[in-house]
């Protein structure tokens, strides 16, 4: 039981993180990025390169990873997104092409088989009996400081708080003086940088392979569309009932099954409450 | 005699705002009535009820004695009703006469395969809104928004309304346009149709009206002939408010 | 309906040229031809639901699989023979497309897509867990029958099966149920004003979908006699074939079938010089480019360079 709750807290935090970028750019742009995965797995990747093939650094080798998200989001909103301007469902076709694209050239870069990422933080912790790695348990520590920094950057600052507009009415706030598309550049950056951090941590909770980016996208896809707001909050409660819903039926059920109550989630709340359990301005 | 369209006790509700407020009025068949109201008057929500294309929060609406609330929007147009957007929505990538035979079609599938398309109907449906022969094959894209509404219309009358919903028709068009689908309206009227107009360029309304009917804000404020509408304090009121 | 001389003369051409082939090509040609063919399927397939009525399906091998895994079953472990297991299969995928229609009622666009990709995903989870004694698991199955040898038989089976899907797909779709279908894709509520129950045309195009992808599921695993969940349910799978139908042009009947053809041959002269999954990086990169820049695909693109010929040539 303790075990379970343990088990819980630890991978829905590392949820959360992942979810986060994708649901930023749900919520300003109200487009789903299906190449958000990509940006996981790129993350993971460059990290894995950086500080395990160069031998770097291993502080570097996230640094590197986040910047090469940064870029790949601010060239994806530029080459894409905006050429696509408002068809959704274009940009979603593009993005899931670019996605296989970029896991092609994974695979030429780095090969097929998967790679084993060394912990970020080696060792174990025993908690109430359960071990514990560190790795996974600093990496849901710093995703709880990610998220709780975004938290404070999109209440506390000029450009969060500009960005809170507009994810609620983009010609409002375009009225307002606010210029959406630099917004949209910086959430687009905001994203790239989570999903490259969240796939390193990720990586090192798996393993690094050229078809890991899947499951994180389809976790982040079940947190939008539970939760529906696109906010921080629903975000974090969403990714706790996923993450929970997981460890649950791998610990009584199946672990073949653990992806099972994720799709059924998702199939389930979009039928029957189109606009998400905690309500969505528009659909 | 039962009436054509009875609309009773109509109430329609945004959330907090009343778009429609307990409206009634009821269209005798062959008759044509005109619908006035500053914008957002509620006037288009009005259609959308009628059409079923919003449900009303209470009041019946009742086409030819049948109450048509609980039908669906192409059950409702079976029935005998078809409307008119303020602002048409045409199929793009389709040619004029393509998009009149979406209207033409039967509601069944069977039907859709087996027989083939009335092109001469098309033609004679397109030819009677304005259209010259050679506009059949062009697509929307190139057409401008006096032809955009004579499609609408097209569209409209190919799905063989007994009453028609017409908004905002005169909006956008030319001095000639406007004649050329009064015109066709006029001829209609004399084959019996009958016309629910909601229109904002009053001078050509009012010869298309039997009578009128203003609201605002959702709710009657004035019935009767054009001039007793007009002449109406309330309306007046609103109207120079509404400027 | 609308068919003309030049209709025939096309048909007539591209059916005898691809009943002839096997004279001339070498084997390994075939192979790849045979690919091609049901890959041609499956974007004709996803393309009368998806290319006509906009409703994007992310889950097309959910509906492929479904026809895959019944037949297989059926054969291998219930000894049924194929003229019963493949229309059995064909019933139960159409079932199954029924079942995606029912978000198709309530929502559209993006969370459509993403339905139908949760649905590919579950499926893909579940056959490996549920009565793994008849899906054969995580590892799938293998000697499932099959229904010709050589390869010159299989190419003329699927030649045939991909040229009667296309004839009637097409012969159907010039009628008015393509209309209207099209329609759909370019404003539903005008379609509903205009006096159809959209709900019913959505149903059609969703069964008539199923219907082929059942058809093409079901042969196909017959042809390839083993099936893999991971390369069935897969988003490479999937991509091949929406770039297929995007790449050779929605809504029309060849542009899938040309775009199916293009695809298989691109992917297989890239083979030699990128031997693994590699290739779809040089695919992906020309699908995207295509995509965003010329969205109707190469048919839209054969045409303008016709007309401009025709132009040019007249003038
Ligand atoms: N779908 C809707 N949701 C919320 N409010 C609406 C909706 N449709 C119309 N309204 C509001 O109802 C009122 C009446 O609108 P409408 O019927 O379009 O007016 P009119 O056609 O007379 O100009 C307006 O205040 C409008 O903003
Ligand atoms: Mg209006």
């Amino acid at each position: 039981m303790l075990q379970i709750l343990i088990q819980g807290l630890l991978l829905s935090g590392l949820y959360a993180l992942i979810a986060m970028g994708f649901t930023l750019i749900f919520s300003i742009g109200r487009v789903l990025n299906l190449a958000y995965g990509a940006y996981l797995m790129v993350g993971g990747y460059m990290y894995f390169w950086v500080s395990q093939t160069l031998g770097m650094p291993k502080l570097m080798g996230v640094a590197v990873a986040a910047l090469l998200g940064v870029l790949m989001g601010v060239l994806k909103y530029r080459l894409i997104v905006k050429t696509l301007k408002g068809d959704h469902v274009a940009v979603e076709i593009s993005t899931l092409i670019l996605a296989v694209v970029i896991q092609a050239g994974i695979v030429l870069v780095f090969g097929d088989s998967s790679k084993i990422l060394l912990p970020i933080v080696p060792g174990v912790i025993n908690v109430a009996g359960a071990s514990v790695t560190y790795n996974i348990l600093i990496a849901t520590l710093i995703s709880w400081a990610i998220l709780l920094g975004l938290y404070a950057f999109v209440r506390l600052t000029h450009t969060g708080r500009a960005m809170q507009a507009v994810s609620m009415d983009a010609k409002g706030a375009a009225i307002s003086g606010i210029d959406p598309d630099r917004i949209n550049l910086i959430t687009w950056g905001i994203s790239g940088a989570l999903g490259a951090l969240g796939g390193v941590f990720f990586a090192s909770y798996t393993q690094l392979s050229p078809s890991m980016w899947v499951a994180p996208l389809i976790i982040s896809v079940a947190v939008v569309i539970v939760g529906g707001i696109g906010s921080i909050i629903g975000t974090l409660v969403v990714a706790h009932i996923v993450g929970f819903l997981e460890v649950i039926v791998v610990a009584t059920l199946a672990p073949e099954l653990r992806g099972v109550f994720t799709m059924l989630l998702i199939i389930g709340v979009l039928v029957t409450r189109p606009q998400g359990l905690f309500g969505r301005e528009e659909l | 005699m039962t009436a054509a369209l009875q609309v009773s006790g109509l109430v329609k509700r945004f959330g907090g705002l009343v778009a429609t407020n307990d409206l009634s009025f009821s269209l005798q068949e062959g008759e044509s009535l005109g619908l006035i109201g500053p914008n957002g008057a509620g006037k288009t929500t009005v259609f959308s009820q009628i059409m079923g294309e919003l449900r009303q929060n209470s009041g019946t609406i009742e086409l030819f004695g049948q109450e048509i609330s609980g039908l669906s929007t192409p059950q409702r147009i079976r029935a005998g009703v078809s409307r008119t957007y303020q602002i048409p929505r045409p199929f793009g990538d389709m040619s004029v006469a393509e998009n009149i035979r979406v209207g033409l079609m039967p509601d069944d599938i069977w039907r859709m395969i087996v027989s083939r398309p009335d092109t001469d109907r098309e033609k004679e449906l397109a030819l009677s809104v304005g259209f010259s022969e050679t506009d059949l094959g062009r697509s929307p894209a190139e057409l401008a928004m006096g032809d955009l509404r004579k499609l609408e219309m097209a569209r409209t009358m190919a799905t063989a309304p007994r009453v028609m919903l017409l908004d905002e028709v005169f909006a956008g068009l030319t001095v000639g346009e406007i004649a050329q689908i009064s015109d066709l309206i006029q001829s209609m009227r004399k084959d019996g149709m009958t016309f629910l107009i909601v229109s904002h360029d009053l001078p050509a309304l009012e010869p298309l009206i039997d009578r009128a009917i203003a609201i605002e804000r959702g709710t009657m404020i004035a019935e009767g002939s054009f001039s007793d509408v007009m002449n109406d304090t309330a309306v007046q009121a609103s109207y120079l408010g509404g400027v | 309906m609308g068919l003309r001389w030049f209709h025939y003369v096309l048909w007539g051409g591209l059916i005898s040229g691809m009943f002839l082939l096997p004279q001339v090509v070498s084997n390994g040609t075939l192979r790849t031809m045979i690919f091609a063919n049901y890959l041609a399927i499956f974007a004709i397939s996803w393309d009368v639901l998806s290319g006509r009525t906009g409703y994007v399906s992310f889950g097309h091998p959910f509906l492929i699989g479904i026809g895959a895994y019944t037949t297989a079953i059926l054969t291998k472990r219930f000894d049924v023979p194929v003229e019963i297991s493949i229309p059995v299969a064909v019933v139960v995928t159409m079932i199954a497309g029924l079942l995606v229609l029912l978000p198709a009622l309530r929502i559209r666009g993006s969370y459509f897509a993403l339905v139908t990709l949760a649905f590919m995903e579950l499926l893909y989870q579940l056959v490996q867990v549920i009565r793994p004694d008849l899906t054969g698991g995580t590892r799938g199955m293998s000697g499932i029958q099959t229904l010709t040898r050589g390869a010159a038989n299989g190419y003329y089976l699927s030649t045939a099966l991909m040229l009667s899907v296309a004839v009637s797909m097409w012969l159907l779709m010039k009628t008015r149920i393509g209309t209207a279908l099209a329609a759909i894709g370019m404003n539903e509520e005008s379609v509903r004003g205009s006096g159809l129950s959209t709900t019913r045309l959505k149903a059609f195009a969703f069964l008539t979908s199923a219907l082929i992808a059942g058809l093409g599921g079901a042969f196909y695993v017959h042809y390839l006699g083993s099936l893999a969940p991971r390369a069935l349910f897969d988003i490479n799978f999937l991509f091949t074939i929406i770039v297929a139908a995007l790449l050779g042009g929605t809504s029309t009947i060849i542009g899938p079938m040309i775009g199916a053809f293009f695809m298989t041959f691109l992917l297989e002269y890239l083979r030699p010089v990128l031997p693994g999954a590699e290739r779809y990086f040089v695919y992906g990169a020309i699908a995207l480019l295509l995509y965003m820049y010329q969205p109707k695909g190469l048919v839209e693109l054969a045409q303008r360079g016709f007309q401009r010929l025709r132009k040019g040539g007249l003038a």
